[in-house]
Formats: C-alpha cells, structure tokens, sequence
C-alpha cells in the first residue's frame, strides 16, 4: 500500500502519495502551478523557476516541481511573491522569444503563450533579441526551430531515457540551444523520428514537419485510438479535420511523457490516401483487373466460396480487430464451413505461448528479462516495448537478456546471458531453486545436469531480490520461460503483430490447414485478409485479396476486396501486456470501402446466413481465459523463427511506400550504404 | 680553473631554488634553469658543484610581480633574485656562487621581505620551498606524518572532532564547516562513497588553488587521504581543469610517487585502510566549480547544476555519498592534524579558523599570491603586504570573491575578512580574488567585465541566470556607451534581486552581485554615466574625449605620428589639436606623450 500523506495546499487539504511532487499534487485538488520544464512522466529538473511556491516555514521559495509532499506542509502557491518571480520569468524568456502567436502553429496549445496571458504581458519589458538560429527542415517528420526553444529541455531528458540521446545542450550562456552531437541534421544523428520530442514541447521549437495550416490545434475533432501497425499496439489521440487526419499523437493525455509511439504509428498515417488505396472492389476481367460494384464482387464471392466448402481456406494477418477475427471465423467455420483458417501468428507463435501469458504492467516492475527477443526502437520492431524498458532502466529498474545473438538493448543490461537461452534458463531455474526457491518437483529433477555459471548466478539473485520481476519472451520460449514464472514473476509472451493476444483469443487458429499449407495445397479458393507477406500469388485456383491497398498479391488475386484501415471504424484488440485496448472511428473510410467484419457479413448474408456484428461482449467472453501456467519442458519450438524485421516490413509495405515513411527507409538506406 | 673548483668544493654547500610555478615559467623559469645548468658547466666547477649542492624546481612563492625569483642559499644564507633573466646569470653564477659575493643590485629590497613577513603561511608554507615533483623534498618538511598519525592512531570520529574544532570552513567560497560536512559523510552509510577535490577554480584573476596544486601537491593528496579515512571512503577524484596543464602533471606525478611509496593504494602504511585517487580533468566550463555541475561532469554528462534535494554527503557522484573540498581546504588538513584544532582555530576569527589564500591584483603595489589569518583587515591587506596603490594613486574600492563577489569602498577598509563581515558588507569571501581599484577603475565597467564573464559562463539551464545575466549586460553596455536611459539603475538593481532570488545555482545567484554592490556604493557614477554621458574614471571609451592641453604641448609631434587615425594636426614646435570628428578614442597620443598635454576627460 503507498503511503498517503496529508498537506494543505493554498488552504485546500490534500492527500497525496507519499513521493508525489508538489505540481501533481496540487493538481489533485485542481490548482494549477505553472511550469515549462516540468513534464509529467519526466523527472523534474527546476530550470524554468516558473514553479516556485512558499512553504511555511522555510525561509525562500522552492520549486514545486522537485519538492516532494511532506506530511503537514503548508504551501502557498499564488503569493504576491511567487507571481511577481513567475510574471519575470516569462518577461524574460518573451525577450528572446518569437511573438508571432497570430501565425504559430503551436497557437492555443502553447504554454508560453498562455502563461504570458495570464500574467498579462503583451510584450517583454526587456529589450528583445532574436538569435537567428537557422531552422531544420532537412526531414519531412520534425521540424527544428531554435529560435522558438525556451531551453525547458523537455525533449532533451525525453529522448535521453527513452534511449535514443538525439537531442542534448550546446553551447552557454544565451547561446545555449538544444541541438544534435556536432549540430548534424537529425537523420545523420540516429534519430529515429519517434516525434515524442514533438509532443514534450511546450512551445513551436518542435513541431510536426508539415504542421504548418493543417488547422488550429482547436479545429480538430480528436479520437482516443490504437496504432495496428506492430506487435506493440500503442495508444494514439488521432486528430482530424474536414474528415482527414492531421496528425497523431500519443494515446496520453497532453502534457505528459508517459507513453511512446514510433515513427510508423505517428507519421505513416498518409497511407490512407495514397496511390495504391483501394476505394472499389476489383474484379479480374480479360485477365485484367477491373472496377466493379460490391453487389458484384460481393455475389461472385460468396458463390466461390459456397462451391469451395471445405476446399476454401482464409488467411489472415494478425493485426485486424478482434470483432473482425470473431466474425472472420463465423463465416468461415459455420457459414463456408470449412477448417482451414489461420493467421500470421503461426509464422512466430503457437496460441497457447499467447493465450497463457500473463498480464502486467511494465511500470512498476523492477527487473525485466528479455528472453529471445530484440525490441530495437531503430530497426522499428517493438519498438516501444524497447522504450520503455530503456526508461524503466532509467528509473532504477534492472534488466537481464538472455539471447544468444547480440542486441542493441544489451546496452543498457545488467547482465548479458549470452549463448543457448534454454541452458541459461535451465541455470536460472536450478539456481533460483538452489537457492530456496519452490518449484515444482518435476520441474526440479529436470535440472540435476545443468551448470550455473556465475552471471547466472547473479541473475538469480536479482531475480530473488525484486518485488516485481517480468518476464518478455520470444513465442518460441515462452514454455521454458514459464518454468522460471512459475517459480517467481510473470511471464508474456510477445507476438509481432498488434492483435496477436487477441487473434489467438478469439480463437482464429486453425482446425485444418496451417496458413503454410494452405499456401502450397492448391485451395479452391484462397482468401486473404489484410496486408499478408506474400508477393507471390499462392498456389489456389481462385484468391481473393481483402485489403485496404492495392498490393503486389492483390494484383495476383481473382477479387480484390477493398477494406477500411483502422482509422476508419470502431473495434478492440488485446495487446501483448493482455489489455483490452478500443479503437474508435476516426474518420470515414475512404471510397466505398469497409470495415473486414461488414465484408464478411455481407458474404454471409448472401450465401443465406445470418452473421450477427460481434460485439464487445463476445470479445471479453472470449478474452476470459485462465491463464494457468505449468511446468513444461524446456525446448525451444521449432518452425517459429521468422525474422520480425522482414515480417513487419512486408505486413506494413503500404504503409511505408505509401507515406512520408518512404524517404526514412530510403535515406537510411541510403546512409547505410 | 682547478684552483677555483677546488676552492669551490671546499667551503659551500649551495641550495639554488628557481620558481618554476605558472608565473616562474612564464618569466623564463625554464631558461633560467638551463643556463644556470650551462654557466656552471663552462664554469669547470660542474664536477664538484653537484656533490654537495642543487638545483631545484620549487612552486610559486606568491610574489609574482618579481618574478622570475630565485633563490641562492649559501651555508645557510639565503639571498633572493628578482626579475631573474638568462642572460644574468652567468654573472650570479660567478660572482655569487663562486665567488661568494652576491649580486646585491639583483637581489630583492625591503618590500620583498615585507610582503612576506606579514603573512602567516599554513597552505603556502612548502610552495616556493619544496621541489614539487619530489615525495622526498614534501616528507623532509614533515609530509605524511600527518596520514600516518591519522590512519595509525586516530579513529574517524576523533579525526572529525579536531577538523570541527579547528573551526576549518570550505575554503571554496560557501565557507560551510568542513567537519561538520564530514560527519555527514560518515554518518551516511554506502558501500561506496567518494572524495572529490574541487580544482577547478575559474575565477578570473585568481590562481589560489593552481599554486598549491602546482607547488605543493602532495599537501592536496595528503588532506584527501585523512578525509578518506575519516569518511569511511575508499575512491578519491581530484577535479582539476585541463587548462592547468601543470597543475594536472604535478598532481599526476605525486600520486604515482603514492602509489610508490604506499600512501594511496590498498593497505596503506599497513593500517589495511584503502584509497584510491584519480584526477579528472575537466573541459573548462566556470560552472563546473559548482559541486553538483561537477559531479555531472565526472559521470560524463554535460556540467550543469542539479537541485539539490540532497547534500551532496547524502546523494553525489553517481548518487553516492560524497564529501566535496576545494583544494586549499585540503591543503590545510595535515598541519591541522599534527599541529591541533586550537593551534589552527586561533590563528583566525572566533567562527571562522586559520588563514585564507587570496589573490591580490589590480592596482596594487606588490601583486600575488598571499596567505593571511583569517580577520585580518583588508587595509593591512592592501597597505601592509600590498604596499599601498601602485603608481601613489588612490583607493576606490576592493573586489572580492570574484565575478560573484562584491565591491566594497574605502569606508569598510578596516572590516576583518572573513565570511560574515564580507557579506555584510555586500560582497563574499569566495574563493579568495581580490582585485584593488584605483580612481582609474570605472565602476559600471568593472562590473560589466564581471558580468560579461558570468553570463558567459552561465550553463544555460535555468531561465534567469541564462537570459536575465544577458539582458542586464545589455543594460551595462547601454550606460557604458553613453546611451544609457532614466531608469536603467532601477531596472537594473530589479533585475539583479530577481536573478538573485530565482537562480538554480550558486552561480546565478551570485552573478548581479558587482553590479548590485557597485550601485550601493557608486550609484554616483552610474547616474554620470546616464545623466551627463560621462565616465568619471574616464575609462568609457565612448563617454570621453580626447584633447591636447596648450600649455602643455611643445609641438614635439610624437602624438601626431603615433595617431593610427591621422586626427592630430599642427605645425611642429606649436601646439597641436586633436580633431574630435576623426579621433578613434584608441589612447595611443596619451601613452605616446612624454609631457602630459594629452588630456582624458
């Protein structure tokens, strides 16, 4: 239980958690202590002076933003004092700050702008200096705009837990500025234009590149949703204007640092209207594919499938809601009636390593074990769960890698387990159990041969030291893993698609054919759903491609069903930590296209059956498995070793080739060579 | 030649001390040193000169107006040389060394002696005596016996006790009691803790802690060891700036000398205590002299101040305890230790214990490196050891504490220095700079000097110190060019109580002070500034004219040829005139004439 610890704050009674700064405290009883440099899920480093408060008793203001609650404390935030500190502050920083809010894209979002209101100044009462820094534009994702910089270094201590140390102070005095290592353009300084440096700042110093009149930050309609883009699933706030996204952002509220997402979640967005979007369905005609009606379509489907029967098998990705996954299986188990569906999930997991993992949350636990896994926010796979191991890092957590290859994320471990992961989880069990650990007794006599070097060892005693270890695998270890759960901590298993927890809860594994087979056993009728990593038309005698882009396979394909990206409607996923997570409609969909779970609906009715939508309702049920880890063997499954890297760029090929994304692939690329 | 070698070798033993501190090298320590080495080679007395007698490299004496100094002692008798060049040598060398006869021209007056006798040296007491470089020379004058009673016989506490009764303050500035500070340090519990010496003195015009680095660095080693012991810490840092190359090299060369002879290490001196020391130099930045800047900078990170939630004793380097020292508060341990609390403690004030190094510069007489007790007044300061305004001008004021210090004006000469009475008066201890000011000096442009330093220097952090320091430069800068506006003091004493009061560090906090301590005590020479356009010192470039005084000019045509702006005109053997409209303000007619007809107002 934490603490609770009673203050008075400008005569209100408060009870906070004891550790909480005074700004958060405050704000529970909604009084505002303004502040630049302070940002909520980052350490506060009282450089701005703007959070100043009186506390009774002690002789000078302090900074709200550094002080911890102590029990009976007295503070004042709004004396005379205090005001006359903060009103100069904000003078001061107006005297070297640009005072074009008419024109600022950042208008009505800004701090600075809304401070200085507050303290009505209308102007510096200094003299006011423009540095003419000269302004990043050398990429189509963040603009840099020095001249805007109010020093809060927000982005700075950002990206410098997350890990990626992009952004640092140069220079002194009024010359300091925030800029990369030897002042080199962002690409050249291994960014890898995550963006969370765009949503930490408080000013226009960091802005999206094209932000310039795509709408007032008041204009937008605002939608609470989840990128699908990759086995992390993260939450986004999707902004849009006259029914087109404008930007995105991470799913926090504003004015925290808590969450992250990448640069494919943030700026692959343009993807919905690119070139190969589909906006009708296609039909193959004279060997050519040609526009038709989805009446059409829709008739010369379902009487493909009807004739198929058992003969028909769907394929589908991962990364589609789990009311379509729910409703994909109705049709194809009790209308088509047929065994053969399956997912993308088989090429990196089995359902049961999915199923069985454990929920949890990666911020409170304080050791985290990689096991076979490689989130590297740079090659964009799982890249957030690689932030935020590198911020609990940060933090004061600890990390162990057992993987026998080596990862950038070592970087930051304590201890490095390299070699085979199941002989080192094997010696992590026995010494776990050597050193008075319970286990189950099956498990134990399995381990009489094992050796235990001495960084085993020390991964034990790590192990045995935390409150909350957690344990991140590989699908392909996740048994062996689970035998050292078993004995303390969670364990989860971590797909590379975003509903891949969900995919396989819903139950969308196959009762036939595997998607392997299914590619090469020469189908009737093959149907696939989504962006599947095929270029190579399968071996059937009639595909269907349902996808939102007109890819490479759906130029192969028989049908091509156009589908809504999941910006355009409503649904859920559960993503790798277990959570139920809602994506809601953002925008419409673009031509005549819709979602995968109305496709489906609309096959089953003409083919005479009745699909009911499958609600959230249906989903929870299905969610609620008990989860019931026991001891297994330790094996490593075989046939599960896809490379995630060629997996996520192939399922997201339409993203990245349709977007802005392009050019970061390209320009890495080209770097590289 | 063999008779003069043998008479040589029969009578003397002869001990030659060349300066070879930042200021003795700068004079030519180091040619001075070779020719010594050359004259007695072509002397012919080589062979027998080295068999009693040497030469040695010693650190800075402090006077360093008279540099190059060295010392000849002769059977005991010493004489010391001033202004010492290569090409004199050969004669000293002849006269002095072989002859016995010294160069009483050469050799340094009365106010030699004077700038010495006045002092009472602890920390500087080996520097200028001891060879540096030698663990040997630092042990002859006592050198670790002070380590050796403190690991040997002394526990922790009993070691805290005599540095808290020695009334030892932090000599870095704050003045915070040293024993105090190490019995928080021993109190906090940590597998490991660390020592640090803060080296990295960056004041303009102060050059305290490089002298004792450089001329007696083994008193520094010395100091971190006891505190080590006394803490309960086994990993020292020494943090010297890398533009102290001498400093680092002598520091470096005493701790291998350590190493050596067992006093840093494991086991050391067989007590089984350990301590290990490194120096880390640091990139130069005046913000790195704050503690937790500091501990920034060893971690690698960029040098920029912390909040300190925590003494640095509880949460430092790394978020360790750590105990942080400047240089001569280290340098004052081991006499502490081996000489007592109360020996120390009486040489100074009721509060504040022993003496304090300080750097006199400015328009004094005697400039350098002095060590006083603490509570000595500032005129004994200035009139005794400094000898009074150079040039037979008059006292204006007295900087001290560096760019965060005050200035303080004549009325207060008689005050005491040490913490509280420096305070009081508007100014600080500091580090120990003190500059003299004559009625030469401009007060709004002494100040602005400091403040150009300071908001250069200023990391850049926090808001107030990084663009506040800037705007009120502006403002000086506006006076000093005659362009300054009715209100400009006013804002400027706001400006400088806010920055004061909102600063993150120390360095802020301090940085409005010589502006601030100027308009108490000079504001009549701001409002000339802004009111009459005038600078009264005439120091102001642009608030004085030049002009050629008749009476005075014999139409010499020195000035005229000297002007770079050709803005003097006149006949030859008539007075001449200087054109206003094309004259540059450089100075050069006021240095070039010799009857002083070129008038400055």
């Amino acid at each position: 239980m934490e603490k609770v610890v009673k203050l008075q704050i400008d005569g209100k009674e408060v009870k906070a958690p004891a550790g909480m700064n005074l700004i958060d405290a405050a704000e529970l009883v909604g009084i505002h202590i303004p502040h630049l440099c302070y940002h909520k899920g980052l350490k506060g480093v009282g450089a701005c002076r703007l959070c100043l408060v009186e506390i009774e008793g002690m002789k000078s203001p302090v900074i709200g933003c550094n002080t911890k609650v102590r029990e009976g404390m007295v503070v004042h935030t709004k004396t005379d004092k205090v005001q006359e500190i903060r009103k100069f502050v904000i003078d001061l920083i107006l005297s070297i700050h640009p005072l074009d809010c008419m024109t600022c894209t950042k208008a009505g979002m800004c701090n600075l702008q809304q401070y200085a209101y507050e303290f009505e100044l209308k102007e510096t009462s200094f003299t006011r200096k423009k540095m003419g820094y000269p302004v990043d534009e050398t990429n189509p994702f963040i603009r840099r705009e020095p001249e805007y910089c109010i020093l809060c270094g927000r982005c700075v201590r950002l990206c410098e837990e997350q890990g990626t140390k992009v952004l640092e102070f140069m220079g002194r005095g009024i010359e300091s500025m925030v800029g990369t290592a030897y002042n080199k353009p962002l690409l050249e300084s291994g960014c890898t234009f995550c963006g969370s440096c765009i949503d930490a700042c408080p000013v226009n110093a960091l802005p999206e590149a094209d932000r310039w009149r795509k709408g007032r930050e008041w204009e937008y309609e605002k939608v609470k949703s989840v990128c699908l883009l990759c086995g992390n699933g993260c939450g986004i706030i999707v902004s849009s204007k006259d029914g087109r996204i404008q930007k995105i952002n991470t799913g926090e509220e504003i004015g925290s640092a808590k969450k992250y997402i990448c640069a494919y979640g943030r700026f692959g967005y343009d993807y919905i209207e690119s070139e190969t979007r589909l906006k009708t369905p296609l039909k193959r005609t004279d060997g050519e594919l040609k526009e038709t009606t989805w009446k059409d379509a829709l008739s010369i489907v379902a009487d493909k499938l009807k004739k198929a029967g058992r003969g028909a098998g769907f394929i589908s990705v991962a990364g589609i809601m789990n009311e379509d996954a729910l409703t994909l299986k109705k049709l194809a188990k009790n209308v088509v009636k047929t065994k053969n569906f399956d997912t993308t999930i088989s090429l990196y997991a089995d359902g049961d390593s999915l199923k069985n993992s454990q929920t949890a949350i990666i911020s409170t636990s304080d050791l985290i074990v990689l096991v076979g896994l490689n989130p590297s926010q740079w090659e964009r796979i799982l890249p957030a769960l690689d932030a935020s191991i590198r911020k609990r890092v940060n933090r004061g957590a600890k990390l162990i890698v057992i993987n026998s290859s080596d990862i950038k994320i070592e970087e930051v471990a304590i201890i490095n387990l390299k070699g085979n992961e199941i002989s080192n989880l094997k010696g992590i069990a026995k010494a776990l159990i050597g050193k008075g650990l319970k286990a189950d007794r099956k498990l134990e006599s399995s381990l009489k041969d094992v050796a235990i070097t001495e960084e085993i060892e020390k991964a034990a005693k790590l192990i045995i030291e935390a409150s909350e270890p957690l344990i991140f695998s590989s699908p392909s270890l996740f048994e062996a893993s689970a035998n050292i759960a078993l004995i303390k901590g969670k364990v989860i298993a971590v797909g590379f698609e975003s509903n891949a927890r969900g995919i396989a809860l819903m139950g969308l594994t196959t009762d036939g054919k595997t998607y392997k087979e299914m590619l090469n056993d020469g189908l009737k009728v093959l149907y696939a759903v989504g962006e599947v990593p095929l270029n190579k038309r399968p071996n059937t005698d009639f595909l269907i491609v349902q996808n939102s882009h007109l890819t490479e396979l759906a130029q192969q394909a028989d049908i091509v069903l156009p589908s809504a990206t999941f910006f355009e409607y409503a649904g859920t996923i559960v993503d790798y930590l277990g959570r139920l997570k809602h994506l809601h409609r953002a925008i419409e969909p673009v031509g005549e296209s819709k979602s995968h779970g109305d496709i489906f609906i609309a096959i089953s009715k003409i083919m005479g059956a009745t699909i009911k939508k499958s609600t959230e309702e249906e989903v929870k049920k299905a969610s609620q498995v008990k989860t019931k880890l026991a001891s297994k063997p330790f094996v490593r499954k075989e046939g599960l070793d896809i490379s995630p890297n060629e997996l996520i760029e192939s399922i997201n090929r339409s993203v990245i080739h349709g977007s802005r994304l392009l050019w970061l692939k390209e320009a890495v690329g080209a770097t590289a060579a | 030649m063999t008779t003069i070698a043998t008479e040589f070798a029969m009578n003397k033993d002869i001990l030659i001390k060349v300066c070879t501190g930042t200021g003795g090298i700068a004079s030519g320590g180091e040619a001075v040193l070779s020719s010594l080495k050359n004259a007695i080679s072509s002397a012919g007395i080589e062979s027998t000169f080295y068999e009693r007698c040497s030469i040695h490299k010693v650190g800075c004496r402090g006077f360093c107006s008279r540099d190059l100094l060295v010392d000849i002692i002769i059977n005991g008798e010493k004489t010391t040389y001033k202004n010492v060049k290569p090409e004199m040598v050969p004669r000293i060398v002849d006269e002095h060394i072989i002859k016995g006869i010294p160069v009483k021209e050469w050799a340094v007056g009365e106010e030699y002696y004077t700038f010495h006798n006045k002092q009472t040296k602890v920390v500087l007491a080996h520097c200028g005596e001891i060879d540096p470089e030698d663990i040997h020379a630092y042990r002859a004058v006592g050198g670790y016996e002070a380590v050796g009673k403190a690991l040997t016989s002394m526990s922790p506490e009993e070691i805290i006790d005599v540095v808290k009764k020695s009334q030892l303050r932090g000599r870095g500035g704050a003045g915070f009691p040293t024993g105090f500070k190490w019995e928080l340090g021993l109190r906090i519990k940590s597998d490991i803790k660390y020592v640090i010496c803060n080296g990295d003195e960056g004041d303009p015009g102060a050059f305290m802690d490089r002298s004792v680095m450089e001329g007696d660095p083994h008193s520094v080693i010395e100091g971190m060891i006891i505190c080590a012991k006394a803490t309960d810490s086994h990993q020292g840092y020494v943090y010297v700036r890398a533009e102290y190359p001498l400093a680092v090299k002598r520091l470096q060369i005493a701790i291998e000398q350590c190493y050596k002879e067992g006093y840093l290490g494991k086991n050391i001196l067989g007590t089984g205590f350990d301590f290990d020391l490194k120096i880390f130099q640091g990139a130069g930045a005046f913000v790195c002299g704050e503690a937790t800047a500091l501990m920034r900078s060893i971690e690698g990170k960029r040098g920029m101040p912390t909040p300190k939630l925590w003494r640095s004793a509880e949460k430092g380097l790394w978020d360790r305890p750590t105990v942080l020292n400047n240089v001569e508060t280290f340098a004052n341990i081991s006499r502490i230790i081996l000489n007592g609390a109360d020996w120390y403690s009486n040489l100074g004030t009721e509060r504040s214990g022993g003496t304090k190094v300080f750097s006199l510069t400015g328009k004094v007489k005697n400039t350098g490196l002095i060590e006083v007790p603490l509570g000595i007044s500032l005129r004994e300061i200035i009139y005794g050891i400094g000898g009074g305004i150079e040039g037979g001008g008059t006292f204006k004021a007295v900087q001290t504490g560096g760019p965060s210090g005050g200035c303080i004006p004549s009325e207060f000469l008689d005050i005491g220095v040490d913490y509280e009475s420096l305070a009081q008066v508007g100014s600080i201890m500091g580090s120990g700079g003190m500059v003299v000011l004559d009625e030469t000096s401009c007060m709004v442009n002494t100040a602005k000097f400091f403040l150009e330093f300071t908001q250069a220097e200023s990391c850049g952090k926090c808001t107030p110190c990084r663009i506040g320091t800037k705007r009120m430069l502006e403002i000086l800068e506006r006076i000093t060019a005659g362009k300054g506006e009715e209100g400009d003091i006013e804002l400027l004493e706001d400006l400088g109580q806010y920055i004061k009061a909102t600063s993150l560090c120390g360095l802020g906090m301090t940085a409005p002070n010589p502006v601030l301590s100027t308009i108490k005590y000079f504001r009549n020479e701001y409002e000339a500034h802004i009111n009459e356009k005038k600078c009264p010192a005439a120091v102001c470039r642009d608030l004085i004219t030049y002009s050629i005084l008749e009476e005075n000019c014999n139409g010499c045509g020195a000035c005229k040829r000297a002007c770079p702006a050709d803005a003097i005109r006149g006949v030859r053997k008539t007075p001449h005139r200087i054109d206003p409209d094309v004259c540059v303000k450089c100075g050069t007619c006021f240095d070039a004439c010799k009857f002083h007809a070129i008038m400055k107002i």
